[in-house]
């Protein structure tokens, strides 16, 4: 188990190299020059091109990115051109955020669609069926913004009991969550459903009821245990994409977020901030896969017997 | 499964509670509950005012950055040699700031004597001096803010109080560098001790307290201000609110519930569609005046056929300007013929311009010698104000007169890089200046100038922006400046389109505000009444 563990972290080695090029090579390859942008409109050609030689851009795209990752060797990530801060500690200041906006809109997202999902999958081809599914289908095509922004009206603009955003208090946090845990759920709630059905079909679920295990029995204990591999690979692959994902929910509850900050570091040509916080996320998207994949060994007994056996 | 639905409801009827009892409203009602300042003279107040920015606020290092969003910040929290007072006209524009008073000795020297009574709000009491003022200047031609100082050569410090400023030839808007909020003094000590962060360290009547970045900036009153026994009339008089805090909610939207919801006091730039919901709200006062951002059609006149200026002028006459106006604004703005942003000296709109006539678009296309379609491209950004939409209606009006438009929408980085090195056709862009001249004239329209996006070199527009910058008989720089824009008008690199108005939204206790056109208010002496 140690082992995968450690074969999993080494991975991240060659994760990061390729990443950190073709972010790199990416930004190049983009129109836009952050001399220009930071030097603002009315600066001078002499001024731009001292800007740029100050931050080594009039140097070829294989020398910036050498020169970058010299860098990344002794753990600096660099500095941002436009906020003079540290990308690391950037990266870290806006980290946590996402991570409560994330794990509670996950926390929302499990609580409604499992239950969901279960549910339509034990009533399948009834009108309960076809409501979950309704709901499931509105959850996906509904933009989060708009979610957002009518939750705002309802429960911040006339009903007051929540902030209309920013991060002050947990208060601040419950919009947000059920916005993107909203779009989560119904993704999940789909995968539940599919993979209860195909779990419920299964011999020895009927061999459970022969020998007169209770219906709740059957479903909670034996169905479910065996249906939760694929709802946990959708649940930890929407976490990673939460992560980076939420620009807009995020934009809608001026959260800041790391999705903002990428995106705002975008728009400005913000090269390092853009860079750092790409590999930054590829990592955690990384962690977060293995997590997943270690979570697995808990629910089902046979990957935990390989991991033993390659550990 | 019953269980299962129970827990769910019993969480998010956690979640509800427990958003209920926020901390913010804990910190609002003990921001409520403190009585408000009882210094004399100084109303009563709410103790905090907070301002929902529709920009973020991305860098306080004063000479690192020249951010309209973060300047608004810095301005309460550091002082100029020179004041501009905006919206004054003539020699109330430009008034002594830190700076007593100046003189020019000759053509290319300057003798400042500074105030004796102004200190950092250090803790220390350390008095602003010549030594400072030597210091940040000197410092700022090291930065990005360069540009602000053009001509600076160097700052000699003759005693305390007084300094001697050296520039490369005579300028007339030289003096109204100084009133750049990144040029504002900073202290040489905070920067000899090695202070952290030296740069939050300043004059001004509000100090800083803390910024958590993308989050809020707060600021709070300076017990100690060297002002406090200023005038309230005085510009440099003390602050009034205890607290002022910077809210960045860049979605427009959001931005208004906020304000709404009584969450912020200030909503800078409401969206123009909820201006109506606004105006009805009678706990809101809703503040619209002209503005200075001037958005403008242009062509890159290098590229063939854009160089006939005849064609050009065709093209101003077939765009329907007012159309433009109502589909980007709904008409919230002024339509204008001249290339100078409003408000700004020698501003001259009455010249016969290009008003929207078909006929004569269609008679000066004979002229210049066109008679088959045209297939042009029409570069705009995507962000930052509404291109699309006036790209949308001038595309519309061009297929009138047989130009065909194909709209390329870029990002504004992209946009800006792309005009720089000549590569668009023609482009949608805006401008926004509201103290130097030369600031148009020069970064627009000289030769071989960075943001010449017209790429326009004409040797005789160049000698009389250099005239507007350099003469010293008023009444003849006057009418060279009219001249000038006469005269630009005429060759067509651009076609002017509107000046968007400045709206702004706020609780209607609000008092003390100043808002500018230009989107460089002033929030100093702002506070919410009691």
């Amino acid at each position: 188990m140690y082992k995968y563990v450690l074969n999993r972290l080494l991975a991240l080695i060659p994760v990061i190299l390729v990443t950190s090029f073709l972010i790199y090579w990416a930004m190049s390859l983009t129109e836009g020059d952050p001399a220009l942008m930071i030097a603002g409109d009315n600066a001078t050609q002499e001024q731009i091109d001292q800007i740029r030689h100050e931050l080594g851009l009039d140097q070829p795209f294989l020398i910036q990115y050498l020169n970058y990752m010299k860098g990344m060797l002794v753990g600096d990530m660099g500095t941002s051109y436009v906020t003079n801060k540290e990308v690391f500690s950037t990266f870290m200041h806006y980290l946590p955020n996402t991570l409560i906006l994330g794990g509670s809109a996950v926390i929302v997202a499990t609580i409604v669609s499992i239950p969901l999902g279960i549910y339509t999958a034990i009533h399948q081809n009834t009108w309960k069926d076809t409501a979950g599914m309704v709901f499931a289908l509105f959850g996906t095509s509904m933009p989060n913004f708009w979610l957002g922004l009518m939750l705002i009206i309802a429960f911040a603009l006339h009903l007051r009991m929540f902030p209309t955003g920013g991060l002050r208090g947990w208060s601040s946090l419950v919009l947000p969550s059920i916005t993107v845990g909203f779009g989560l759920a119904a993704l999940i709630t789909r995968i539940t459903r599919s993979s209860m059905l195909d779990v419920l079909r299964q011999d020895y679920m009927t061999t459970a009821r022969a020998k007169g295990c209770s219906r709740d029995r059957v479903i909670y204990r034996h169905a479910l245990k065996n249906a939760l591999i694929p709802i946990m690979t959708a649940i930890g692959l929407q976490m990673s994409l939460v992560i980076t994902g939420s620009v807009l929910a995020e934009t809608v509850f001026s959260w800041p977020g790391i999705g903002r900050l990428v995106f705002e570091s975008i728009t400005l040509r913000d090269t390092p901030m853009v860079t750092g916080s790409i590999i930054l996320c590829s990592i955690l998207m990384c962690l977060i896969n293995l997590a997943v994949d270690l979570a697995y060994a808990f629910c089902d007994p046979r990957i935990k017997a390989q991991y033993s056996k390659k550990g | 499964m019953k269980k299962l639905l129970t827990a769910a409801c019993a969480a998010m009827m956690v979640m509800a509670i427990a958003g209920c009892g926020g901390g913010d409203k804990k910190e609002e009602k003990k921001a409520d509950a403190k009585p408000a300042a009882a210094a004399a003279g100084v109303p009563a107040h709410k103790e905090k005012l907070i301002i929902g920015a529709d920009g973020d606020i991305n860098n306080l290092n004063l000479q690192k950055q020249q951010d309209a969003a973060n300047n608004v910040i810095l301005k309460n929290t550091h002082q100029t040699l020179v004041f501009f007072n905006n919206g004054s006209q003539g020699k109330d524009r430009f008034v002594p700031g830190l700076a007593t008073d100046w003189k020019f000795v000759d053509d290319t020297h300057i003798i400042m004597n500074l105030r004796k009574d102004v200190y950092f709000n250090d803790g220390k009491k350390t008095p602003m001096t010549a030594e400072d003022v030597k210091f940040t200047l000197d410092m700022a031609m090291k930065n990005v803010v360069k540009s602000a100082l053009a001509g600076f050569v160097k700052c000699t410090v003759k005693d305390k109080y007084q300094v001697e400023i050296e520039i490369k030839t005579y300028n007339n808007e030289f003096i109204q560098s100084l009133a750049s909020v990144p040029l504002s003094i900073q202290s040489k000590k905070a920067y000899d001790d090695g202070v952290k962060e030296p740069w939050f360290i300043g004059t001004g009547p509000y100090k800083y307290e803390k910024w958590v970045q993308g989050e809020y900036c707060r600021l709070t009153k300076v017990k100690d201000y060297w002002g406090n026994n200023l005038p309230a009339s005085d510009n440099f008089s003390q602050g009034i609110s205890d607290v002022i805090e910077f809210r960045p909610m860049k979605e427009a939207s959001a931005r208004v519930m906020a304000l709404q919801a009584g969450e912020i006091d200030v909503c800078i730039n409401p969206p123009i569609s909820d201006l109506k919901f606004l105006k009805e709200d009678k706990k809101i006062t809703v503040d619209e005046k002209t503005g200075t951002r001037l958005f403008y059609f242009a062509f890159n006149v290098e590229k063939k056929p854009w160089d006939n200026k005849k064609l050009r002028q065709a093209v101003a006459c077939a765009i329907d300007k007012k159309s433009v106006l109502d589909a980007a604004l709904n008409g919230k703005g002024t339509l204008q013929k001249t290339i100078l942003n409003r408000g700004l000296w020698g501003f001259y709109d009455e010249m016969p311009g290009y008003d929207y006539n078909l006929d004569r678009a269609k008679k000066l296309m004979a002229e210049a010698g066109v008679t088959g379609p045209v297939n042009v491209s029409l570069t705009y950004a995507t962000a930052g104000g509404p291109y699309e939409q006036i790209a949308t209606v001038i595309q519309a009006n061009l297929k009138q007169i047989g130009i065909n438009v194909k709209l390329v929408p870029m990002e504004q980085a992209a946009l800006k890089a792309a005009c720089k090195d000549g590569k668009q056709e023609m482009f949608i862009w805006r401008w926004n200046e509201d103290s130097k001249v030369d600031f148009v004239y020069r970064d627009l329209f000289y030769t071989g100038s960075g943001s010449n996006y017209h790429h326009f070199a004409d040797k005789k527009a160049d000698q009389m922006i250099d005239d507007v910058a350099t003469l010293k008989d008023q009444d003849k720089r006057m009418k060279t400046g009219v001249e000038l824009q006469k005269y630009l008008v005429d060759e067509c690199p651009q076609v002017p389109l509107y000046i968007a108005n400045l709206v702004i939204a706020y609780n209607k206790d609000l008092k003390g505000q100043y808002f500018y056109g230009g989107g460089n208010h002033d929030w100093r002496h702002a506070y919410i009444a009691k």
